[in-house]
């Protein structure tokens, strides 16, 4: 589903700093429905990847697929069809604080225009799914963190992507919170999205028994099924 | 398509009610700008004005000798006529010329003098206006042909060429100086509007970012941007239009002591529609042009 090609990604040299490579030349390849974790130190590349995948980015050299195509020869102006497959999660939620939970999900089907087949009962049913039917009507700053990342996995499900991209989820939640995150996530992975999570907790990466992509300063140093924190 | 396009109204909408305050800011800066074409609009059309007013009262007039008949002097006026660079020939009888004098001399010392000599001074004229006051060249030319320089007692051209050409002058820099200050002036508007805008949109970054993530087209993105500036620009443009009908209506008569003359409400309400549309012009397409140019920064594919 997702394979990178000999990738390398440099970021050019300005009046602040050297020229950076945040990644030398690394291959692997992500089956569909598989749930794979990135960890690494701060640096190591992890993000990069992330942003790889969503075209936010183009390699230096190298090719990232998707579903068989390269990224790179996607035309521009048309890579918000490679996102509309994806959903994207983040240490800090980016969720809109003048919506409420409800709106900020709606919000997303809305401007992907993709509201044919979806409902305002596929907003309820996926706020169902991760536990916050009760709070829809809340505003964002009326939530927990752990309420706040929820709704945003929700606003990342509601257009059904087949890959979740998940940066650093649990970053900013406490180990009970971060717990019932990839609770979820394991329970969207088994539902049909492939997921692929950035993490440098040791706790979640060995708890989660799945495949570990192991980054150091911008190169694959592990990849095991079954895999463990090494660092 | 509807749905969509009331989509991205609604989303436009919601946006300038949220930004409250930076809505206001950008709504005043580009009212600001739209004033400023409207009043250089105005300005032009006084220029033009008082160089017509002014080009108007420039003449010639040839003086014939006093025994040289009315009928002969109609039949020259005739030939003038013919000439394509006159628009105007009158005959001034010495009579007239008489009456003229008294009239503009009231209370002069000139007028006991003239009482006194108990004839009329006066020679018989033809007073002819040119389209162009540099053609009076023509006119004067015209009158030293052999057939007429005998009639006539003195060509009144002094130091005309001169005048006529330093006004000129002078309302050409006054011309060149009101372009040269629009578009000075056009491009601090521009850059305040679009810096306005751009905070106005930064403020909005946010929300942009979540659109992009979850796969919206760019142009999907952009349209409400767009559109929020050039709603920005409607509402300056309209506010400025009533603003400006408003105080040349009330104040014309001040201002028309303050531009010789210059009627500037007639002005105004015969151009109505040029104003309009000038006012349109510069409001909405100033709030599209800086929309689109602060909005591409987030809209990296």
């Amino acid at each position: 589903m997702i394979e990178f090609k000999n990738v390398s990604k440099y970021y050019p040299a300005n009046s602040l700093r050297e020229e950076k490579a945040a990644l030398k030349d690394i291959s692997f390849l992500i089956k569909e429905g598989e749930f794979v974790t990135l960890c690494g130190r701060s640096g190591a590349g992890k993000t990069t990847i992330l942003k790889l995948i969503s075209c936010e980015e183009k390699p230096s050299s190298g090719a990232v697929l998707f579903e068989n195509q390269d990224t790179g020869e996607i035309k521009k102006g048309e890579t918000y069809l490679l996102r509309q497959k994806l959903g994207f999660i983040f240490q800090d939620y980016k969720l809109l604080s003048y919506k409420t939970i409800f709106e900020n999900v709606m919000y997303a089907l809305e401007v992907s225009n993709n509201s044919k087949e979806a409902t305002e009962n596929d907003v309820i049913q996926v706020l169902d799914l991760v536990g916050l039917k009760d709070k829809m009507n809340c505003f964002p700053w009326e939530l927990s963190g752990g309420e706040k990342q929820r709704a945003s996995i929700a606003r990342a499900l509601i257009h059904r992507p087949k890959v979740i991209l998940a940066d650093e989820p649990t970053g900013n939640l406490d180990p009970y919170n971060s717990r019932d995150i990839i609770k979820l996530l394991l329970k969207i992975n088994e539902a049909s999205s492939t997921v692929v999570l950035s993490t440098h907790s040791k706790e979640i990466v060995n708890a989660l028994k799945k495949r570990v992509i192991t980054l150091e300063d911008g190169r694959i140093i592990r990849d095991e099924e079954n895999g463990r924190f090494f660092l | 398509m509807i749905k969509k396009i009331k989509k991205i109204f609604k989303a436009s909408w919601t946006g300038l009610k949220r930004q409250g305050f930076l809505t206001l800011a950008t709504s005043i800066v580009i009212f600001v700008a739209v004033v400023l074409g409207t009043s250089l609009f105005l300005f032009q059309g006084g220029v033009s004005f008082l160089t017509d007013a002014i080009k108007e009262k420039i003449d010639v007039s040839v003086y014939f000798k006093d025994y040289v008949s009315r009928e002969e002097i109609l039949k020259i006026r005739e030939e003038v006529a013919k000439l394509d660079e006159v628009k105007k020939v009158s005959y001034v009888s010495p009579e007239e010329a008489y009456e003229n004098f008294v009239k503009t001399h009231q209370g002069d010392s000139y007028l006991e003098s003239l009482e006194a000599i108990e004839v009329n001074p006066f020679l018989p004229s033809l007073v002819i206006q040119t389209k162009e006051p540099s053609q009076y060249k023509v006119v004067s030319e015209f009158f030293k042909k052999e057939e007429y320089a005998s009639l006539v007692y003195e060509i009144d051209d002094y130091k005309r060429g001169e005048i006529i050409d330093r006004l000129s002058d002078i309302a050409s820099k006054i011309r060149n100086f009101g372009l040269f200050l629009t578009l000075f002036l056009s491009l601090i508007a521009v850059i305040v509007t679009f810096n306005t805008l751009r905070l106005s949109i930064y403020s909005q970054r946010e929300e942009i970012e979540v659109m992009r993530l979850v796969g919206a087209k760019n142009s999907f993105i952009r349209a409400p941007f767009l559109i929020q500036g050039a709603l920005c620009g409607l509402f300056a443009a309209i506010i400025s239009f009533v603003l400006f009908f408003l105080v040349l209506f009330f104040f014309n008569n001040n201002l028309k002591n303050l531009l010789m003359d210059f009627d500037a409400f007639v002005f105004y309400k015969e151009n109505l529609l040029m104003v309009l549309l000038i006012q349109l012009l510069i409001g909405v397409g100033l709030g599209l042009i800086s929309s689109f140019f602060a909005v591409k920064k987030y809209l990296k594919d």
